[in-house]
């Protein structure tokens, strides 16, 4: 489970968490859900170990993550956590295969190959980044995250840069990949309709949770609106 | 202006190795123009041949050091251009579009010139002022004193002529390298992609292709760190042999000379490899990967190429040492015999190892200061 209590954090003087709590439980799919600047990808940089709040405590499986040193944090996110940007940060000077691979490598993952099929870009796989559409940038960012067998997917704003089209296909294909492996999925989105294919919506404004709640029933990726 | 002047006060590392040239061929010049002085005036036969061979020194030193570090910097000089017309390539994409010409946005770049310029200002400034300390070093024993005068031919061809060559060539490199397409320039490309067929290559691990690819994406890195070990290496030994064979001015000289230059190319190459390499890193950093792995995947590719430069650096200090004492110096007297000075070797070996080792430990720790996130607002 992963936990948040009080967690506060400020950037040059202005508190953009203001005390933020939630539980996510192991296996869930929870949205946060918030306009631009309502604090939710610093809740995710917070909550995935990227950042360390300035109170409050985040904890996952019972450790505490403002407890850890750096080394450890570092530890953290190879061993449990896999993210996917909506800019797709992939190392423009390498190919499909060996930006794959910069995940796999962490997990011992020898598959990646097969995961990179998976994705629909087993023909690209010497390709550069620059060679690819932006879905085939993001789906390469999915298979990095996904080479490392992580407990915890950070998704922030992933379908951001994409037409609806292709946005829909990654979308489709997260979600069903994430009720089969089980892992734990929070993605952040400003697309009040993503939130409809998710266990359980929490909603920011303002660097505060306004609202949380579950959907009794949840859509796919072709089914919400756009 | 497209740049400003607080651009060129970056290129420091061309300032500080014209800096270098023209203050060592300054007073070897000057020296060398001075010493006609003597012309008839000695009459002892050793003591002509000493002139004669100090004289064909002053003209080897200044030849070959002004010589090299003439291509260095030159080097350093397309290699920054290159970084700033990459990193700001959007911007003249825009400007581009507004209708400004390659050729009007290219001499916008006269400024590099003018780093130049401070450097072999300086240089010939303070080679002036050594001047009187260096003439006193080569002194004979019995011989008349040579006199410092001032050369203009020395001013127009060191300091003059570099500043306006290196500004026409800064211009000109600029111009061509904003010869692509205004698209591109847009994307905030400038080379075109290469599509190269792949070649089936060993199965590498990801740490290992990484520290291959930054190597091969920046291969004038490479250049740069080699010539600062080689700096580092022959300076450091010339200048702890120099004490037996010529003065301890000379020496100390020499030392400080070589390690200025190895610390400002070694610190600008690899400054700018980290920051080329910020978002690789961050991206690194956030799936886990630790400040060690990070440092080797970025820097690691790079110390064969400082153990080579070293190597080499040992190898010409020894060449150039001998072919004084045994050629130049031959037919003079009491000249001491040169040989290979080995605890000069391993002292500075031993230097060099813990030297090169500490500035990338250095560098792993603003590898530790790269916030993940702030990287990421940046794009």
């Amino acid at each position: 489970m992963l936990k948040a209590e009080n967690v506060v954090k400020s950037y040059n003087g202005s508190e953009v968490l203001k005390g933020v709590s939630l539980e996510v439980q192991n296996g869930e799919f929870v949205v946060i859900l918030g306009a631009s600047g309502s604090g939710k990808s610093t809740l995710l940089s917070v909550l995935s170990g990227l950042e360390r709040a300035d109170s409050g405590n985040v904890e996952y499986n019972g450790e505490s993550l403002s407890q850890m040193n750096d080394k450890q944090l570092t530890e953290f996110r190879k061993r449990e956590v896999g993210f996917i940007f909506q800019q797709y940060y992939l190392l423009s000077h390498m190919t499909v295969e060996s930006n794959v691979r910069m995940g796999a490598d962490l997990a011992g993952n020898k598959n990646f190959r097969e995961i990179i099929s998976s994705v629909g870009l087993g023909d690209k796989l010497k390709s550069k980044p620059s060679q690819l559409s932006g879905g085939e940038q993001q789906r390469v960012c999915i298979a990095r995250a996904l080479a490392k067998n992580p407990n915890i997917l950070f998704l922030d704003e992933p379908t951001g840069a994409l037409d609806e089209k292709t946005g829909r296909e990654v979308l489709d294909y997260i979600s069903r990949l994430q009720s089969e492996r089980k892992f734990t999925m929070i993605m952040v989105t400003h697309n009040s309709n993503i939130a409809d294919m998710a266990q359980t919506v929490i909603k920011m404004n303002s660097g505060n949770i306004v609202e949380t709640y579950k959907n009794t029933e949840r859509k796919n990726a072709y089914a919400i609106g756009w | 202006m497209i740049i400003s002047l607080k651009d060129s006060i970056k290129l420091v590392g061309v300032t500080v190795v014209c800096f270098c040239a023209v203050f060592v061929c300054t007073f070897m010049l000057s020296f060398y123009i001075d010493v006609q002085q003597l012309n008839g005036l000695l009459t002892d036969q050793n003591m002509r041949l000493l002139y004669q061979a100090q004289k064909a020194t002053a003209q080897v030193c200044a030849i070959v050091t002004g010589g090299v570090l003439a291509v260095i910097a030159v080097v350093m000089l397309f290699f920054y251009i290159k970084i700033y017309i990459d990193g700001h390539a959007k911007q003249f994409g825009i400007i581009k579009a507004l209708g400004y010409s390659n050729c009007k946005i290219a001499l916008t770049f006269w400024i590099f010139g003018f780093s130049v310029f401070i450097g072999c200002a300086l240089g010939f400034g303070v080679g002036y002022a050594f001047a009187p300390l260096v003439y006193n070093g080569l002194a004979i024993e019995g011989a008349p004193e040579i006199a410092v005068n001032f050369h203009i031919e020395l001013l127009l061809g060191l300091v003059v002529a570099p500043a306006f060559v290196f500004t026409l060539i800064a211009c000109g490199y600029a111009y061509w390298a904003l010869r692509c397409p205004l698209m591109q320039l847009m994307r905030g490309k400038t080379a075109k992609i290469k599509d190269k067929s792949y070649k089936a290559n060993k199965e590498r691990s990801f740490l290992k292709e990484m520290c291959f690819k930054t190597l091969a994406s920046k291969k004038s890195v490479a250049f740069f760190v080699a010539f600062a070990c080689f700096c580092f290496g022959s300076m450091m030994q010339m200048g702890l042999s120099m004490e037996n064979l010529a003065s301890k001015t000379m020496g100390y000289m020499i030392l400080i000379i070589g390690l200025v230059l190895a610390a400002v190319t070694l610190f600008m190459s690899v400054t700018t490899l980290i920051n080329g390499n910020l978002k690789n890193i961050s991206i690194m950093k956030a799936c886990g990967y630790s400040l060690k792995q990070c440092a080797f995947s970025v820097l690691g590719g790079y110390v064969p190429f400082a153990v080579l430069g070293f190597m080499i650096g040992t190898a010409y200090q020894f060449g150039l040492l001998q072919i004084m004492v045994n050629i130049v110096f031959k037919e003079v007297a009491e000249v001491p015999e040169y040989t290979f000075n080995i605890p000069a070797f391993f002292i500075t070996f031993a230097l060099f190892i813990v030297s090169y080792f500490s500035v990338m430990a250095f560098y792993v720790l603003r590898i530790k200061t790269i916030s993940v996130k702030e990287v990421m607002l940046e794009n």
